[in-house]
């Protein structure tokens, strides 16, 4: 008997100990000044003071780059280590609101794609908070200060192989969508990414202007399958009907195409600052298509917050300033500082070699759009899958 | 005054017989099946049927906690539901049905050429035969993945394409052949273990009797020897047929990469992209599927059963096999080099290769084992023996397993205990039955049982995901089944009048159970201690929806690298769990010297 009172015992004494202590919601922001609490300026030097009290910090992060800044912050700010942990957007809101709801606070940070959910799953009840670094506040747009901080804004676009092609050898997104093209085009997965959920939702809001194109590029009036609501679905059931490859990651897209030694290289849709693997695999030839019609390529968002209740809330400040990097895109904001990835501050320059925002044909993905049709969306991309 | 006196004796005798350890433990222990397998079940069924905050993304209709018939909706009369369900189901059952055909053709096979048969070395092959069964389900699959994969998913191709010069064709490298042959490999130890026991125990008379009367071989076999052995096939037929339903990483690693969903890998997708209800209907279709078979098997062998195992004497023939001696152990030996050997060795090799497709020998490298941080690698990860991460997810996958054998072994002793003592009592059957409830239950959908009931506080405990200890809850409930079978069988041969004696010379309950029960019963399910660690240790399916960061275990880790394709990272960790693994096996022979059964 004394065996199971024994266990009794210790799953009680465990139980309660998981719940790790929890303040006010009032309390903590104050605490944490955070909120309607954050303070007008900060002093690094005492935040860092602070910071090192809590030993560290830890970030669930989209990109598996969270090493690389982590190791930088930690070399700077010694005393504080960096728990960092690299997982899909979709599965760091899942175990944000797991957290939350189990008020296990774990993360401290979170650095992610999909700002629609973000916003509407996270901010919008609480479960995150923004913080913009006092000093940062004069050069960062206000669009990329509410309702959150966006780190970067990252592109998507056409990539073709540069070994066989002077120039893109497709002028338009509809082009995709020829005989001559089929089984070439790849796209990565929207149900693992979910910023080609918003690529996808842009062209479906930019319908009119797809259908624009469609007479542009094949001289006729456009005319809609029984299927699809507008020309942007249209083009998304044509391309799959197109027997496009669906790739696992970007990375798989850019090496596809840029694989030197092909006869007819594939063109796929993938993130712009793939660009920056030509560097360290010089063998890849590929290069975005500029002047695809209607458009280059889809801007999104990339966030980063604070977590409610986080425990180490000085040194998350920390690393979110750090992240922010400096003028000449060093310091935390390094291993972003590529080409195709646009950044916030207007006091950076931009990398090398890119063109400037103003110069790229781009849309913008709207998160209101992208939360109100981006179920729909997928919806309909599953529907039609082979 | 009668009736009062009837009640109190009345009650003295209910004051008796509850107060016997074994009722109180027996109680005890159904309270904790209810806890463990029938509430988290119930609380799954109704979260089908409910809005799920998630929902708030797919619906604008939807109530977080209010009913509504959408999920059922969405699955199996939805536009997508020929995409996320039926489709699905179909690559599940024919996946599943060709696995148990194929397993049990290799088993059997085996089987016979080792227990009826003069081929030679068979205590070797015998041995060798059960390995697979200790690697991880989809040490295969990656080792396939090495050799076959073709450029369609990016990356390097494999080594197919490196002797033949031609991409290997998507039907070979991915899809519904390779799950098959790959977990076919793994499972066929089941029906080895339950055909080889049922074989031996064949008076070779009985098939010198059909002899006699002048039927052919292949008469012999199917009249007399299949009909005996069939009980043990169709126990091998489901076991093997529940396991690759609900297996996950092999239909994962070599079905997404062509869109070949089966519904274990839909469930996994439906959680992660967050529409959980759709999940767990999934899960409850894979739970009735399992459910059916049981029965249907029930019904078949209950009219069917043979004594052969009676008062005269008993002996074996072995069948010479002539000319085909060689040949036939070379057959074995090719089965077990396909099984073990090979995949071993294509994994660790590849642990070695810098570039995952250059061949040549200055490509060798140790830095996927000990090399330091490299931003031109791999986003600059370093080592496995270096990398804080996989060491500790290393040491979670060691204090999981070995944590859930114990209390799962413990448990296992005193459902024995329950079982044994109280024989014919409705408590000792509902807790023997009742163990074997979560056998019924798919890992995947056992997993995603646990998501939907821990993620929230229920009555006092509160929500317990992220924590270490659902991990325990979670390993300990699905290994039950087995624990409790050896606690049962190590506990009937303990003799009653050993524990009786101590009762007379008046020692305590607990005393009795640590100086007597314990000792005598430990060396017999020191086997199931094993079973249960190396279950543990390579467990992927059962705990994928609830690791957090913080709760990695290797298995996990091993999934994170396939999906970032890092091959060398994966590989390394697989060899580093069949290495901890045979360590385990070892220590555990060694401590009990007694061998896996």
């Amino acid at each position: 008997m004394k065996t199971r009172f024994f266990v009794l015992v210790l799953v009680t004494l465990l139980s309660f100990g998981l719940a790790s202590p929890s303040w006010g919601q009032d309390e903590w922001l104050k605490k944490a000044e955070l909120g309607s609490y954050a303070p007008a300026s900060v002093d690094e030097k005492q935040l860092y003071e602070k910071a090192k009290g809590e030993k560290e910090v830890a970030i669930y992060s989209y990109s598996s780059r969270v090493h690389q800044f982590a190791k930088t912050f930690e070399a700077q700010y010694p005393g504080i280590k960096v728990k960092g942990f690299d997982m899909d957007s979709a599965e760091i809101v899942t175990k944000v609101l797991a957290e939350q709801k189990a008020k296990n606070y774990v993360a401290d940070v979170i650095f992610l794609k999909d700002p629609a959910t973000a916003q509407n799953e996270l901010l919008a009840k609480g479960h995150i908070l923004t913080y913009v670094p006092p000093d940062l506040k004069t050069v960062i747009p206000e669009r990329f200060q509410k309702p959150f901080l966006t780190h970067h804004v990252s592109l998507d676009a056409l990539v073709y192989n540069t070994e066989v092609n002077k120039k893109s050898p497709v002028a338009s997104l509809w082009d995709l969508t020829r005989p001559e093209w089929k089984s070439k085009v790849l796209f990565p997965d929207p149900l693992k990414m979910p910023e080609f959920v918003e690529f996808l939702s842009t062209v479906v809001q930019r319908a009119e202007e797809m259908e624009k194109e469609y007479q542009r590029v094949f001289g006729k009036p456009f005319q809609l399958s029984k299927d699809s609501k507008n020309a942007g679905y249209e083009w998304i059931l044509r391309l799959l009907k197109n027997d496009a490859v669906i790739s696992g990651s970007t990375n798989d897209v850019s090496n596809a195409v840029g694989q030197p030694g092909q006869q007819k290289p594939p063109v796929g849709i993938t993130a712009f600052s793939r660009l920056r693997d030509k560097e360290k695999n010089p063998k890849l030839a590929f290069d975005v298509a500029y002047d695809l019609g209607p458009v280059t390529g889809v801007a999104t968002g990339v966030v980063v917050a604070v977590v409610n209740q986080a425990r180490h809330f000085n040194a998350a400040k920390l690393l979110v300033r750090w992240m922010m990097g400096d003028e000449k895109g060093e310091r935390g904001y390094k291993p972003y500082f590529v080409l195709g990835n646009i950044p916030t501050r207007t006091d950076m320059a931009a990398p090398k070699g890119s063109k400037p925002l103003k110069d790229l044909n781009v849309w913008a993905a709207d998160p209101k759009y992208v939360w109100d049709h981006g179920q729909e969306v997928r919806d309909f991309w599953l529907s039609n899958l082979k | 005054m009668q009736m009062a006196a009837s009640f109190k004796v009345w009650a003295n005798r209910f004051r008796f017989r509850i107060s016997r350890p074994h009722v109180v433990m027996g109680i005890l222990l159904l309270v904790l099946l209810v806890a463990l397998v029938i509430i988290p079940f119930l609380r799954m069924v109704h979260d089908t049927a409910v809005w799920q905050e998630a929902d708030t993304r797919i619906s604008r209709a939807a109530k977080p906690g209010e009913w509504t018939a959408f999920h059922y909706l969405r699955v199996f009369s939805g536009r997508l539901s020929a995409v996320i369900f039926y489709r699905p189901l179909l690559h599940s059952l024919e996946t599943s049905l060709a696995i148990s055909f194929l397993a049990m053709a290799l088993g059997g096979l085996l089987a016979w050429l080792v227990v009826r048969t003069d081929m030679p070395f068979r205590r070797a092959v015998a041995v060798f035969a059960v390995i697979p069964y200790v690697l991880p389900s989809y040490t295969l699959a990656l080792a396939w993945l090495d050799f076959f994969k073709n450029e369609r998913v990016g990356g390097a191709a494999g080594i197919y394409q490196y002797l033949f010069g031609a991409p290997t064709p998507d039907w070979l490298a991915y899809g519904f052949l390779p799950i098959v042959i790959t977990l076919s490999l793994h499972y066929y130890p089941f029906t080895y273990l339950l055909l080889s026991g049922a074989l031996v125990s064949i008076d070779a008379h009985m098939e010198e009797c059909g002899e006699v009367l002048g039927a052919s071989r292949f008469t012999i076999l199917r009249r007399i020897t299949f009909p005996i052995v069939l009980p043990a096939l169709l126990s091998a037929f489901i076991l093997t047929f529940s396991r690759a339903l609900g297996t996950f990483g092999t239909p994962y690693f070599l079905g997404a990469p062509v869109r070949y969903f089966t519904l274990s890998t839909t469930i996994y997708s439906n959680i992660v992209n967050r529409t959980p209800a759709v999940a767990y209907i999934s899960a409850l279709v894979l739970i009735l599927i399992s459910m059916f078979i049981l029965y249907a098997n029930q019904r078949l062998i209950g009219s069917k059963s043979f004594v052969t195992i009676a008062g005269k004497g008993f002996r074996h023939r072995l069948t010479p096999l002539g000319k085909f001696r060689y040949p036939a152990f070379f057959l074995a030996f090719g089965l077990i080099l396909l099984g073990v050997f090979i995949p071993l060795f294509l994994l660790a090799w590849q642990t070695l290769m810098l570039y995952p497709n250059d061949y040549s020998l200055k490509n060798l490298t140790l830095h996927f084992w000990v090399g330091k941080s490299d931003p031109a690698l791999a986003e600059g990860e370093s080592g496995i023996l270096r990398n804080l991460q996989v060491l500790g997810a290393a040491w979670n996958s060691l204090e999981l397993s070995v944590l859930v054998a114990l209390v799962t072994g413990l448990t296992g002793i005193f459902i024995g205990y329950v079982a044994v003592k109280g024989r014919k009592t409705w408590l000792a059957a509902m807790v023997e039955q009742g163990s074997f409830l979560p056998y019924l239950i798919p890992s995947i959908a056992f997993g995603a049982i646990y998501l939907s009931l821990f993620t929230q506080p229920v009555g006092p405990i509160p929500s317990l995901y992220g924590s270490f200890f659902l991990l325990v809850l979670v390993c300990m409930a699905k290994n039950l089944p087995f624990s409790a079978r050896s606690g049962i069988s190590s506990m009937l041969q303990v003799a009653g009048e050993l524990e009786e004696s101590a009762v007379v010379a008046g020692a305590s309950w607990a005393k009795r159970f640590w100086k007597i029960i314990l000792p005598l019963t430990l060396t017999g399910s020191i086997s199931g201690f094993i079973l249960v660690f190396i279950a543990t240790m390579r467990e992927l399916s059962l705990i994928i929806l609830l690791v957090t960061p913080t709760t990695r275990t290797l298995t996990t880790m091993t999934f994170r690298y396939v999906e970032q394709g890092y091959a060398q990272f994966a590989d390394a960790i697989i060899v580093l769990i069949v290495l901890i693994v045979v360590a385990g096996e070892f220590i555990a022979r060694r401590l009990g010297k007694r061998e896996i059964a």
